[in-house]
Order: structure tokens, then C-alpha cells, then sequence
């Protein structure tokens, strides 16, 4: 796994890549939890050169939007290859994050709002 | 066509990686399907950090091979079997079904990895036999040439 990070516009992009499976997740939740910091922040996960995510990952997420909801932080998912979509699907997690094709239009989603 | 292929590993997650290569292997020169590697790499991942985190929850009294992963491969199907050497435990019976609906607050954290195995897996089979759990998975391979 190797993540990047970079603020475009005023929302801050975690580009991941590689693979985030048990023995790397809490490495990846450390990422999202200091980017949602002290929260109110907008963030997109870009997963356009991720190839391999497990529960293990699904639930760091799921940690890092528990701890941003309540000061209204949001976090958007970005160009899931169609394995990784078919894994939120079944695990319901498609209906918890808003997933947009490429990381432009979910900082673009970001703007509009 | 058949191929079979056996590895220890042992009761720590950094396995995985290393397990992840050999699976990605396999899979190259059986000719699966990149979606069938990835759901057999997912499958193994989620099976194996159960047993490593709460089967082998002590890891120093692990045995030195404390897991035994075994693929084969034929025409028609892809069979997986995981053996270990930790206290009696059946997936697929003993954890409950997950929450798959309720909103940011109120969704539970974890029990997926279960879930994720009976739903991309064509068979999930749980069974004790002198001291090992085995566990026994079966993807058919739908379309696959002859």
C-alpha cells in the first residue's frame, strides 16, 4: 500500500495504491483520521490505483465517517475499479459514502455543495 | 487441466503479503479470471486474519506452521482449503450476520469478512477433524474452455 496526499481546491485527496488488506489497514485509518483532524473537513479517497481492499479496510473507513459526521465532514470515494465497487456493494458500504468515477468530479461534487 | 499447490504459513498478519503473491501466482498460470483472483485473495485474507487475530489471539503458543492453505484448480472448479490449529471454531455457523443498512452513526464496525466469503464463494464448508479446523471453499468456474 502506498498513499498520498494532497490538498486540491480546499479538499484534501488520499490517493491510495496498492493494497490495503489486515496487515496494512491501520496504517491506512491513521491516514484518514489526522485528514479529518479536527473535522468540518472534505475528503476524497481516490482509489484509482488501488487493486485490492478488504473488510479490514471497508472498517477503517467506516471509523474514519463515524468520527467526521459529527462535525460535518464528509468523505467521497473516487474511481473504484469494479472489483473493489462489487465489495461495497455486497457490504452495504456503497450507501454510506458518496463514490464518484474519477477523483475530478468528486472534488468537483465537493464545490458544488 | 488440474494444479494444486500447498503453503505454511505462520500465525501473523504480515503473512499475507507473501500469500498474496503466491495466490496472484496460481491464479496467472491457471488462467482465472481477475475477478476470481481477486475474490480468492479476499476470501483467504478474510478466513486467515480471523484465525490469526482471534483463533491464534496468543500467538507465542502458535505452532510453527500454524496455517496450512491448499488451492487446486481443474476446468471446472477452484477448491481452497484452510487448516489450523486453534481452538475449535466454525465460521460459518458461529458469526453473526452483519448490518448492511443502517446509516454512518448506527452501522456496526467489523463482522464482514465472513459475510464477504459466503457471498463470493460458491460453497462454504466447516468441519473438525483431530484437532485442525478445515474449512473448504468452492468456486465454480462458470464458461471456463475445456
Amino acid at each position: 500500500m502506498n498513499i498520498t496526499e494532497e490538498s486540491v481546491g480546499g479538499v484534501s485527496v488520499l490517493r491510495t495504491e496498492g493494497r490495503i488488506d489486515s496487515g496494512n489497514a491501520s496504517e491506512f485509518e491513521g491516514h484518514l483520521v489526522r485528514a479529518i483532524g479536527d473535522g468540518s473537513v472534505k475528503l476524497v479517497v481516490d482509489m484509482a490505483k488501488l487493486t485490492y481492499i478488504s473488510s479490514a479496510g471497508l472498517r477503517a473507513l467506516l471509523i474514519a465517517a463515524k468520527k467526521a459526521r459529527p462535525t460535518g465532514g464528509r468523505i467521497a470515494l473516487s474511481a473504484m475499479a469494479p472489483h473493489i465497487r462489487e465489495v461495497f456493494d455486497l457490504s452495504g458500504f456503497s450507501s454510506l459514502f458518496e463514490i464518484h468515477s474519477d477523483e475530478a468530479a468528486a472534488v468537483a461534487a465537493f464545490g458544488a455543495a | 487441466m488440474s494444479d494444486q499447490l500447498e503453503l505454511d504459513l505462520r500465525a501473523d498478519l504480515s503473512e499475507l503479503a507473501r500469500l498474496a503473491e503466491t495466490v496472484d501466482d496460481f491464479a496467472d498460470r491457471n488462467g482465472l479470471p481477475p475477478d476470481i483472483a481477486f475474490k480468492l485473495n479476499l476470501c483467504l485474507d478474510e478466513l486467515i486474519t480471523n484465525i490469526v487475530t482471534y483463533g491464534y489471539a496468543d500467538a507465542t503458543s502458535a505452532p510453527a506452521r500454524a496455517i496450512t492453505v491448499r488451492l487446486g484448480c481443474d476446468d471446472a472448479t477452484l477448491q481452497v482449503e484452510i487448516e489450523d490449529k486453534a481452538a475449535p471454531f466454525d465460521p460459518f455457523t458461529e458469526v453473526a450476520a452483519p448490518d448492511l443498512t443502517s446509516d454512518v452513526e448506527d452501522r456496526p464496525i467489523g463482522g464482514l469478512g465472513v459475510f464477504l466469503v459466503k457471498q463470493t464463494m460458491d460453497r462454504a464448508d466447516y468441519r473438525r477433524d483431530a484437532g485442525r479446523n478445515l474449512v473448504r471453499l468452492t468456486k465454480f468456474l462458470a464458461g471456463r474452455p475445456a
